[in-house]
């Protein structure tokens, strides 16, 4: 899943104005009755305090460039589909453990760990009242195979037999019999009206997570077919299975979703708008003025919000599920020697980096690759702990040491990106007396220059973001080596991490799949293809009658969307 | 003037096809595609040269750009390679917003500018003529988002009078609307300002005035239709401007306009997107241009235009 890079141009400066702004005594509108701590779950389904008419009104940021489940991948656009459909899995807001969604159960696996065979529940419905079935799943997963579709998220289901083959083969140039024969091939089949089957390449213990992903949910081929490319815009093909149905899309403007009468569980909200303030700044000003139920804090306004009771009573911490790092060039001096790239990881101070750059609006990176609070998490994991004098040594015992080639940091530019090179640059330069030259490129620039070795910077910002909380879609996506989205990069290859990663992958028993990877992070982070800097955290401001929220890594407003609830106010 | 009309309708022929020939080469020229969208996770080069394939990125640039006029002489845009929508969707949808709150903005800067500049020139170096170099000094050396954020501090989030973003009901058009007038509401008080004095100077109104006109008649009838020249030339190229929406003013107050989609399109190399687009803001510049040069006949008659 992918964050992106928002709108900077006027962040600053509206942050200036408006922090300078909320430090004098805000005209207080509380509420009376802000005793629950804003985001407490719903004590009973029958949420008597409810108000039946109201409308809840949260933030996207920016229009969504699809809304086809099949094809989409950032953040706002899974907002908008996870409002509108549902999975066969979904995640446990508590444990981000996959739960039954659409089916009935987990699935039932076959013995030698290859056919994942899920069953819908009883009386699954789309919100036109019509019965879903596993046709529909089956046709959801086929969509985001086939090559056709030009979907780019199809490579989370490659685990699925002949998916990669299919969607790799070019449409422009296949006949239509090779290509029937490729989807002919692909392990997605539906038994009968409630079951469906995947085939894998190999055993996936981690499959019931990649079934709670919007990749994954159903889609009535019949609706697909009628509306075209633009079945997604209109709520008469726009159909869906989950809490909500898609009511309305003004372009740049707003969606609006009301309750599906027809979901398996009672959904407690009546409407639900979206709308798209693309300034952070802009969306704490509708916050404030009462436009906004739910909005972010950013470091900028973090001042103004504590520096106001109200505002800060509001507050809610929401864990984040992002580990950014600054990625090397192993094949580019100077980083091609272990002992450079251990130097410049050693001498990083990531606790003040948190306190001055982040205004401690996220973690300092303390334990490896995976962020704290996900499975896989390694405190132990201090290979790259900040020790300026083992810094210093590692550096004056490298190849490098007495000529240091230039060295150029290349980054999207962004302010935040900005403000967190400059700190690292100023750390080497302290710590280590290396002088980095900042080489700030627009993020489409730097899209396409970090696509291989070849064109990669020396040293460069990375960063991940996970599609499904297991460790798989860690270590094994990220840094296997070739294909590792961060490892073709860097040219990251150690077959001892790839070994151990392969056999985790495949690990029924979940606590020796735990062991492995964890013994595979302390190899990464001793390889130093990257130096961890902090796990993402954030902070939002939250109406305090907005009621039934489930806070987790997926947001506030991302998982539980049944229960959320605006009370009388 | 019929002819004169139509022959520089016929040149925005070639006025336009050389727009869209810069605008294609120089899309193309910077670095990246429209499929580098994911930092933290590029498309692989393969999947990306399968993309270009089905989107015709693959072919020589001249064979594309032929392609494009093509289509683009049966009004085919085609379809946005970054979004599910076709331009001329986007365009249908966005510009009559941008439009709006253009016109709009451009009513109310008129609608202030030409009094206020009128009475400053009369009364020049009085208290009005003071006040009004004021606010013209404000309005054109403060720039427009940063009047954004002060409005939106004072009127939404302190005094509660207005909502801080949006569009589609009168009290969310109000901000944008005011704030988008006041560059050119100031600019257009200092030129009436100017032009009006120097009227005022000339010996036409005085022999209007030995005439025995009233002096409503003199200003109105004489001065002031000669010193709308300057305004009108001004007029113009302020009109395209604004309802070809502004990217910032759009941005602030979260306003589903034209402006904001354009700027997104070069972000994003979306090039069916930045074609059109180009192409209509062209084309609404030159319109505008044209219908000053018209105006100016009949603003002046020693104006004669087409000879």
């Amino acid at each position: 899943m992918h964050r992106k890079t928002p709108w900077s141009l006027l962040a600053m400066l509206i942050s200036l104005a408006l922090v300078a702004a909320a430090c004098q005594p805000a005209p207080t509108t509380t509420p009376g009755g802000a005793t629950t701590a804003p985001g407490a779950p719903a004590a009973t389904a029958a949420a008597g305090d409810a108000d039946p008419d109201a409308t809840l009104v949260t933030n996207l940021g920016s229009e969504p460039d699809s809304i086809d489940p099949h094809k989409a991948s950032f953040v706002g656009e899974i907002a908008v589909i996870m409002n509108v459909f549902e999975g066969l899995m979904i995640l446990d807001p508590k444990t981000l453990k996959p739960i039954p969604g659409a089916a009935s159960a987990k699935a039932a696996v076959s013995s030698d760990g290859l056919k994942y065979t899920y069953t819908l529940r009883d009386g699954t419905k789309w919100s036109d009242g019509s019965p879903v079935s596993a046709k529909d799943f089956a046709y959801g997963y086929t969509r985001t195979c086939d090559p056709a579709t030009a979907g780019q998220y199809s490579y989370v289901l490659y685990v699925i037999v002949g998916c990669e083959d299919w969607n790799s083969m070019d449409v422009t140039k296949a006949t239509a019999a090779e290509l029937q024969a490729a989807k002919d091939k692909l392990g997605v089949k539906a038994l009968d009206d409630k079951r469906v089957e995947f085939t894998l390449n190999e055993p996936a213990p981690y499959f019931d997570s990649i079934a709670t992903l919007w990749v994954g949910v159903p889609a009535r081929e019949s609706d697909v077919t009628k509306g075209g490319d633009a079945w997604t815009e209109s709520p008469a093909t726009y159909i869906g299975n989950g809490p909500f149905k898609m009511t309305e899309w003004k372009h740049n403007d707003s969606f609006t979703f009301e309750r599906n009468e027809n979901y398996r569980l009672p959904v407690k909200l009546k409407k639900w708008t979206y709308v798209m303030i693309n300034e952070t700044a802009v969306a704490f000003a509708a916050y404030q003025n009462d436009q906004l139920d739910i909005t972010g804090v950013t470091s900028e306004n973090l001042r103004a919000v504590e520096a106001d009771a109200t505002l800060k009573a509001q507050m809610v911490d929401v864990p984040g599920d992002c580990d950014i790092y600054a990625g090397y060039n192993l094949k580019k001096p100077p980083f091609d020697d272990l002992k450079v790239r251990m130097a410049f990881s050693k001498s990083v101070d990531r606790a003040a980096f948190v306190e001055t750059v982040l205004a401690g609006i996220g973690k300092p990176a303390d334990g490896g690759f995976i962020p704290v609070g996900q499975p896989g998490y390694d405190p132990a994991d201090k290979a790259q702990a900040f020790d300026v004098a083992a810094a210093k040594k590692l550096l004056s015992e490298s190849q490098y040491a007495t000529a240091m080639p230039p060295i150029k940091f290349t980054f999207a530019s962004s302010n935040l990106n900005k403000l967190i090179m400059s700190f690292l640059q100023q750390q080497w330069k302290t710590n280590l007396g290396v002088e980095v030259a900042l080489d700030p490129v627009e993020s489409t620039v730097f899209t396409q220059l970090v696509k291989s070795p070849e064109t990669t910077p020396q040293l460069f910002r990375l960063g991940w973001c996970l599609d499904f909380p297991h460790e798989q879609n860690w270590h094994s996506t990220v840094w296997k080596s070739g294909a590792g989205v961060s490892a073709a990069r860097t040219g990251y290859n150690n077959p001892e991490f790839d070994r151990l990663t392969g056999l985790a992958d495949r690990e029924t028993d979940p606590a020796k799949a735990a062991d492995l990877y964890i013994q595979a992070g302390k190899i990464l982070s001793q390889d130093a293809p990257a130096t961890w800097i902090y796990y993402t955290q954030s902070k939002r401001l939250v109406k305090p009658w907005v009621k039934g929220l489930s806070i987790s890594a997926r947001g506030v407003t991302g998982l539980g969307k049944h229960d959320i609830y605006v009370a009388k106010h | 003037m019929t002819r004169y009309a139509i022959q520089r309708l016929l040149l925005l022929v070639p006025t336009l096809f050389f727009v869209a020939l810069i605008t294609f080469a120089l899309a193309r020229a910077a670095p990246g595609s429209p499929f580098d969208r994911n930092q933290d996770r590029p498309l692989p080069q393969a999947t990306i040269e399968r993309l270009n394939r089905i989107y015709g990125l693959d072919k020589p640039m001249h064979e594309q750009f032929v392609l494009f006029l093509g289509n683009a002489v049966r009004f085919d845009f085609g379809s946005s390679l970054v979004r599910d929508r076709a331009v001329a969707d986007i365009v249908k949808q966005q510009f009559p917003v941008s439009a709006q709150l253009g016109v709009q903005a451009l009513l109310l800067a008129l609608a202030i500018a030409l009094p206020l500049g009128v009475i400053s020139a009369l009364r020049h170096n009085s208290a009005v003529d003071y006040g009004s170099l004021l606010f013209a000094t404000i309005g054109t050396t403060i720039p427009s988002f940063v009047l954004a954020i002060f409005a939106i501090y004072i009127f939404s989030v302190n005094l509660h009078w207005l909502p801080v973003f949006g569009w589609g009901t009168v009290d969310k058009m109000v901000l944008p609307t005011i704030i988008l007038s006041l560059g050119p509401m100031a600019f257009l008080t200092r030129i009436t300002r100017a032009s009006m004095l120097e009227a005022i100077r000339q010996d036409y109104v005085r022999t209007a005035r030995a005439k025995g006109l009233s002096e409503q008649a003199v200003i109105v009838g004489h001065a002031m239709k000669n010193a709308m020249i300057p305004v009108a030339t001004v007029l113009g190229p302020f009109t395209a401007f604004l309802i070809t929406g502004s990217f910032l003013i759009e941005t602030v107050f979260s306003v589903p306009g034209l402006g904001r989609e354009f700027v997104r399109s070069i972000g994003s190399r979306d090039y069916p997107v930045i074609m059109g687009v180009f192409l209509l803001f062209a084309f609404l510049i030159a319109a505008a241009n044209l219908t000053v040069d018209l105006v100016y006949g009949v603003l002046d008659p020693r104006i004669k235009v087409g000879k």
